[in-house]
């Protein structure tokens, strides 16, 4: 399943670089994140609370920062797996600027397996989308916080 | 397959399911109808480890009319109102919305409060309620509050309810007579959750001139939204057949579909174009009395 | 873990005592605790429609239920439309019309339909239609059905 999306911050493409690649920040953003430990730089051991609706489940998982570019581009693992099933996906993260702002983009593939495909199937993209924009606003929090 | 195990709990009145959520929390899981949550529970996608059952809470179970209002009890089954003879007639759209969940043997299960706590954005009777001024009334531990469609949906399958918190009640102002009205949706089969639904009602007033539209738009977001530039396109105005293809395409651009695997996010938005004009030249025929 | 209830029913008239736990499906009930291995249990998620029986004269899907939740209540299978040893008028239309093949989806067939005729003695295609929509068929197709419960109607208003 193909997922993609941009968001806009107001800081310069070095600021939002290093705030996205700041293990801190990407614990306090991420959905239902309640640890995030760094096992080698860049990649994170990762345990997730997520709930939604009657659909509730602890994830563990892994995230990598892949083949950085800063401050242009890098790629993201990420797998997880729990009692409602598996998630596993990649993306491609793009920035670019855009006078005094920033545009994150993502482009990305995702493979949703287990319980949670046979019955979430109708909805699966929408939450995937739904949580990327509770990231990406906790991330300008984030950002604002620090300014 | 088979749910997991679960502690089972009968509540008889609201107090005693608030306590029961109290003791077990997280945890516990209120049963109604369960057409949505045995679905997933037999597919083991919901574990919860203590199940509530509300269904012998009959001080839930009413439909009736208190002045202007329709006043229905959150456990009321969607066949009774389906079948209801004062839902046919102050508040037709909702019966028709209700007579397209599922089929007949689901409805007699299925209730009007465990559809809008499960907020499924392809749910009729969510849909609906966003073009009927509907309250939703909710108790919790320290007391009641009542919210407005928009306050109450917040996401897919997610709603501003607190974890102590039931819906006890919904509240919907009769139609005027000859309002203008229709539910269409857009199905593969007869009972699946649609595609795409539109829910229109028009407000009329003398000399066939429209008050006020109500644009009601499902399938095209986490919940569903009025389409409130459609909407005023047609406000104060006779209805054409030209300002019906405007406000179609006015609607369509409101949308804000997802493509999953049942269809595009482009071919949503367009049968939202399709199915409003659709539905709207169906509520202008009923609004003449046709 | 939880802890079994014990739950009385009404089944084609019959009241049945049983202790069941919490999570037995009421068709899992019906079928292994109370023998009715009538009712089919086909998707489990309230989609194919083969597990349909009445509860307290309306049917319900009888995998989307809890046989606790079912304490107290008046159940009709489909072998409640038999009586005597002979046959429905509707079960006997079926047969005459082959309105099944592999008879699988029959018993939601059957209970739907005899619900329909309850409530619709003179009910119209398009009527006995919608009310088929909710029960799968994968092989007879659903014109003998149709068939079926149309010619069943007048012998059922005649009694």
């Amino acid at each position: 399943m193909k997922i993609e999306g941009k968001y806009k911050f107001p800081a310069s493409q070095e600021q939002i670089w290093d705030l996205f690649m700041d293990q801190k920040n990407l614990e306090k953003a991420i959905p239902g994140c309640e640890k995030m430990e760094e096992r080698e730089p860049g990649k994170y051991d990762v345990l997730l609370k997520i709930g939604i609706a009657a659909i509730k489940g602890t994830y563990t998982g892994k995230i990598e920062v892949v083949d950085p570019e800063p401050p242009n581009r890098y790629r993201l693992l990420g797998e997880g797996s729990g009692s409602p099933g598996f998630v596993k996906g990649e993306a491609t993260i793009e920035l670019s600027q855009e006078g005094q702002h920033t545009i994150v983009s993502y482009q990305g593939d995702m493979q949703v397996g287990g319980l949670i495909a046979g019955i979430g199937q109708r909805m699966i993209g929408g939450i995937a989308k739904m949580m990327a924009g509770q990231f990406f606003k906790k991330m300008a929090k984030e950002l604002k916080s620090q300014q | 397959m088979k749910p997991s195990a679960f502690e089972y709990f009968t509540a008889s009145t609201v107090a005693e399911a608030i306590s029961l959520l109290e003791r077990y929390e997280d945890e516990a899981k209120i049963i109604a109808g369960g057409q949505s949550l045995v679905p997933m529970m037999n597919f083991r996608v919901a574990q919860p480890e203590v199940l509530i059952d509300i269904n012998g809470i009959k001080e839930l179970d009413y439909i009736r009319q208190e002045d202007d209002e329709i006043v229905i009890g959150a456990l009321t089954r969607e066949r009774d109102l389906e079948l209801s003879p004062l839902v046919q007639e102050k508040c037709p759209i909702l019966a028709e919305a209700i007579s397209l969940i599922g089929h007949a043997s689901i409805r007699t299960r299925g209730t009007i409060g465990g559809s809008l706590v499960h907020a499924d954005p392809a749910a009729e009777i969510p849909l609906t309620i966003y073009g009927l001024d509907a309250k939703m009334k909710v108790v919790g531990p320290s007391g009641e509050r009542t919210l407005e469609p928009e306050e109450f949906f917040l996401s897919y399958l997610t709603t501003s309810l607190e974890p102590l918190e039931i819906l006890v009640e919904v509240r919907i102002p009769v139609l005027p007579q000859k309002t203008g009205w229709s539910f269409v949706e857009l199905t593969r089969r007869r009972g699946d959750f649609y595609i795409v639904a539109v829910a229109s009602i028009l407000f009329m007033e003398k000399g066939g001139v429209c008050k006020e539209a109500r644009i009601c738009l499902g399938g095209v977001g986490p919940t569903s939204i009025r389409a409130e530039e459609a909407e005023e396109i047609l406000a104060g105005q006779v209805i054409t057949d030209e300002l019906i293809e405007k406000a179609g395409q006015k609607a369509a651009e409101a949308a804000d579909p997802e493509s999953d695997y049942h269809a595009s996010a482009e071919y949503r938005r367009d049968m939202t174009r399709v199915f409003v004009q659709r539905g709207l030249a169906e509520a202008r025929n009923r609004a003449k009395g046709g | 873990m939880a802890e079994r209830r014990r739950i009385t029913v009404k089944v084609n008239g019959v009241e049945y005592g049983r202790e069941v736990d919490p999570k037995r499906l009421l068709v899992d009930f019906l079928r292994d605790d109370l023998e009715l291995i009538g009712t089919h249990v086909g998707c489990e998620h309230g989609f194919c429609g083969a597990c349909t029986v009445l509860l307290n004269g309306r049917s319900i899907r009888s995998c989307l239920m809890f046989a606790v939740q079912a304490d107290g209540a008046e159940i009709m299978t489909v072998e409640g439309l038999a009586e005597d040893g002979k046959l429905h008028p509707l079960q006997e239309a079926f047969q005459e019309h082959h309105a099944l093949q592999c008879g699988f989806c029959t018993p939601g067939m059957l209970i739907v339909t005899y619900e329909l005729l309850k409530d619709n003695p003179d009910p119209t295609e398009e009527e006995v239609r919608l009310a088929v929509a909710g029960v799968l068929c994968r092989c007879t197709g659903y014109k003998q059905i149709i068939d079926a419960v149309i010619a069943a109607a007048p012998k059922m208003r005649g009694g």
